[in-house]
């Protein structure tokens, strides 16, 4: 039983994990109606940037939470900074074309980013992780331990949730997002300004990215391909929330924590927790018809 | 349509004699490039098939090439058979598996249809190929070597043969390649087409969804594996690194950028992916202005990234569809001198 609610704990900040890079990955395919392939690499990206300002360029006499501080910051600017480049010198130029399209093209942001993080950060080292909060800090409940850490990711992703989930829907701003995502053409005819809602769009999404991988590098081996492959966790839970709505993908990433994480109570095996992924994803598209989600069926 | 298809199997002659050429002054290290280039070629001619013919997405490739050339090193060092029915094998195996990816496909298009076959090449990409559940199929951490091996009844090694499994590579890529420009043409070509462009539509015209998908599925994972299967023969040893999942995005990436409906350009794209790096990493440092530099592998697949990225806003039909657009476009004003000018206004 102990071990069952240790199991527990940890499945539920891999959920926790999951639901946070689910949650660019649904606001994006909202927002602009991409489905990014590259979201995992452009968080892993400025991530390392805020490893960079964290670990190389922060003055040793600082206190803790000052660097910290300085290396979310840069990182999160950074992020802004990418995505505002990324509509402006990509997605703007290919608006009307189709979805599988501008799918491929994030294939194409993917490799080149991992490999020019991987040029200047070097592959295959073990990057020290980044912590918000002393690793130290532990709360023990009922004799089971939960980092401080996790509680994080999983406040995170829930206050994410929940807090874009209102602005898309509440907000002018928001509306005018999805109705730009719905059709560019028509949200324009009604004074839409399309360039710049597709421009906050993407600065949002890569900054939600990197927002998440900051959190989530004290909880995976951080190298420069592990941020990028969680993009086929990020998907499966992005689809059982119908890659729409936002509180049913952090329920997705939460449950897929939990079903990759049980196994390895008999399983010990690094590789087994990417088939569940791959189970699970095969296993929504089949329930909910892919019609369900149509710009993605197209 | 005879006629045709004598100009397209002397074209093949015309090209083996070319190529077959080619890599005979090179260096050892080259030589090895040229059988890389035709093995990635393989696995470009199958996207030709798959996405130029059948609009399916498949980012998966690299694994049936993968599963193509474990099993032929599965064959080779634990049953100690002749090459060729290793990669018989080799071809099975990933028709096989491409089957099972295409029962999915049925259901599905497009981008869910990239999810799926993405979660198909990480799996095995980080469990299959790289787990101890599977050494009997993988062969351990260290792979499969497979240093000696016999062809035809003929020794290969594969550091002192590397020319000759160039031109058996180079000879079944001809061959494939001239089946697939005619497949094009055919019955399950038309039906192929049918489907890429409405599958609501082919339905309704009777052709049989989950026969051909299914077909295509696993016709294409035969070609990459048959490209695959060879990679222990070419490489000496097969390691889970060549077909992981970065390889398969660099398949699509590459198959698009040099242009998915074009036999020709799987060739192309082949040569660039194989020699490229290694142009780069070879030739790549010295000094510039008195700072040194050095161009590593990284700076392929950033080029890759990018020119994939500028191909698809402002050539969307490939690096090769536009060529042969502009050839074809040259070749008919250059026909229409002196005749009657067509104006357009």
């Amino acid at each position: 039983m102990a071990t069952f609610a240790a199991y527990t704990v940890i499945g539920l900040s891999l959920g926790g994990i999951f639901s946070l890079a689910a949650l660019g990955i649904v606001l994006i395919y909202r927002t602009t109606g991409v489905l990014n392939f590259a979201h995992g690499a452009m968080g892993m990206f400025s991530t390392f940037v805020a490893w960079q300002v964290f670990y190389g360029w922060s003055h040793p006499f600082w206190p803790g939470w000052v660097s910290t501080l300085l290396a979310v910051v840069a990182g999160l600017i950074f992020a802004a900074a990418m995505g505002l480049l990324l509509e402006l010198s990509v997605f703007r130029w290919v608006r009307g074309r189709e979805p599988v399209v501008k799918a491929v093209i994030t294939i194409g942001i993917l490799l080149a980013l991992q490999s020019a993080a991987s040029l200047i950060w070097h592959n295959n080292q073990y990057h020290l992780p980044i912590y918000i909060l002393p690793q130290q800090w532990v709360l023990s409940v009922a004799g089971v331990p939960i980092g401080a850490n996790s509680l994080v990711i999983i406040g995170a992703a829930l206050g994410l949730a929940f807090g874009l989930g209102a602005f898309l829907r509440y907000t002018g701003f928001g509306r005018a997002m999805r109705a730009v995502s719905d059709s560019p053409t028509s949200a324009s005819l009604w004074g839409v300004p399309v360039g710049r809602v597709g421009a906050v769009s993407w600065m949002l999404g890569s900054l939600v990215a990197a927002l998440a991988g900051i959190l989530i590098t004290p909880f995976i081996n951080f190298d420069t391909t592990s941020l990028t492959l969680l993009i086929i966790d990020a998907l499966a839970a992005a689809l059982i929330g119908g890659l729409v709505s936002l509180p049913l993908t952090v329920l997705g990433g939460f449950i897929l924590g939990l079903l990759e994480t049980y196994p390895a109570i008999w399983i010990q095996s690094i590789g087994f927790p990417r088939l569940v992924a791959l189970i699970v994803i095969i296993a929504v598209l089949f329930v909910r018809n892919p019609r369900g989600f149509s710009v993605a069926a197209k | 349509m005879t006629s045709r298809l004598t100009i397209r199997v002397l074209g093949a002659l015309l090209a083996f004699a070319v190529l077959a050429r080619i890599p005979a002054g090179f260096d050892v290290g080259f030589k090895f490039d040229a059988a890389l280039a035709v093995i990635w070629a393989f696995g470009l001619l199958s996207l030709v098939l798959l996405t130029g013919y059948v609009g399916q997405i498949s980012l998966c490739q690299a694994t049936f090439a993968g599963v193509g050339a474990y099993t032929a090193g599965m064959m080779v060092s634990s049953f100690h058979v002749d090459y060729l029915v290793a990669v018989a094998a080799g071809v099975i195996a990933a028709a096989a598996l491409g089957v099972i990816v295409g029962l999915p496909a049925l259901r599905l298009r497009g981008i869910t249809l990239a999810i799926v076959t993405l979660g198909i090449a990480l799996v095995f990409d980080r469990y299959v190929f790289q787990d101890h559940a599977f050494e009997w199929f993988t062969g351990g951490t260290g792979g499969w070597r497979v240093s000696q091996a016999t062809m035809f009844g003929l020794r290969m090694d594969s550091s002192a043969h590397l020319m000759a499994a160039y031109l058996v590579l180079l000879g079944l890529f001809c061959v494939v390649a001239v089946l697939l420009v005619n497949l094009h043409e055919s019955g399950a070509g038309r039906r192929f087409r049918a489907i890429r462009d409405s599958e609501l539509a082919a339905a309704t015209m009777g052709v049989n969804l989950t026969r051909y998908k299914l077909l295509a599925f696993g016709m294409s994972a035969a070609i990459a594996g048959l490209g695959g299967s060879f990679y222990p023969l070419v490489a000496g040893s097969v390691s889970p690194q060549p077909f992981w999942l970065f390889t398969s995005l660099q398949f699509a990436a590459i198959a698009v950028l040099m242009g998915v409906r074009y036999v020709p350009a799987a060739a192309l794209g082949g040569a660039f992916m194989a020699f490229v790096p290694d142009v780069l990493t070879r030739y790549g440092h010295g000094a510039f202005l008195g700072h040194a530099y050095e161009i590593s592998y990284d700076w392929f697949q950033i080029a890759v990234g990018v020119l994939l990225i500028g191909q698809l806003i402002a050539l969307p039909d490939g690096v090769w569809g536009d060529l042969r657009g502009r050839v074809r476009h040259a070749w008919s004003a250059a026909g229409s001198v002196g005749g009657r000018r067509v104006k357009v206004a």
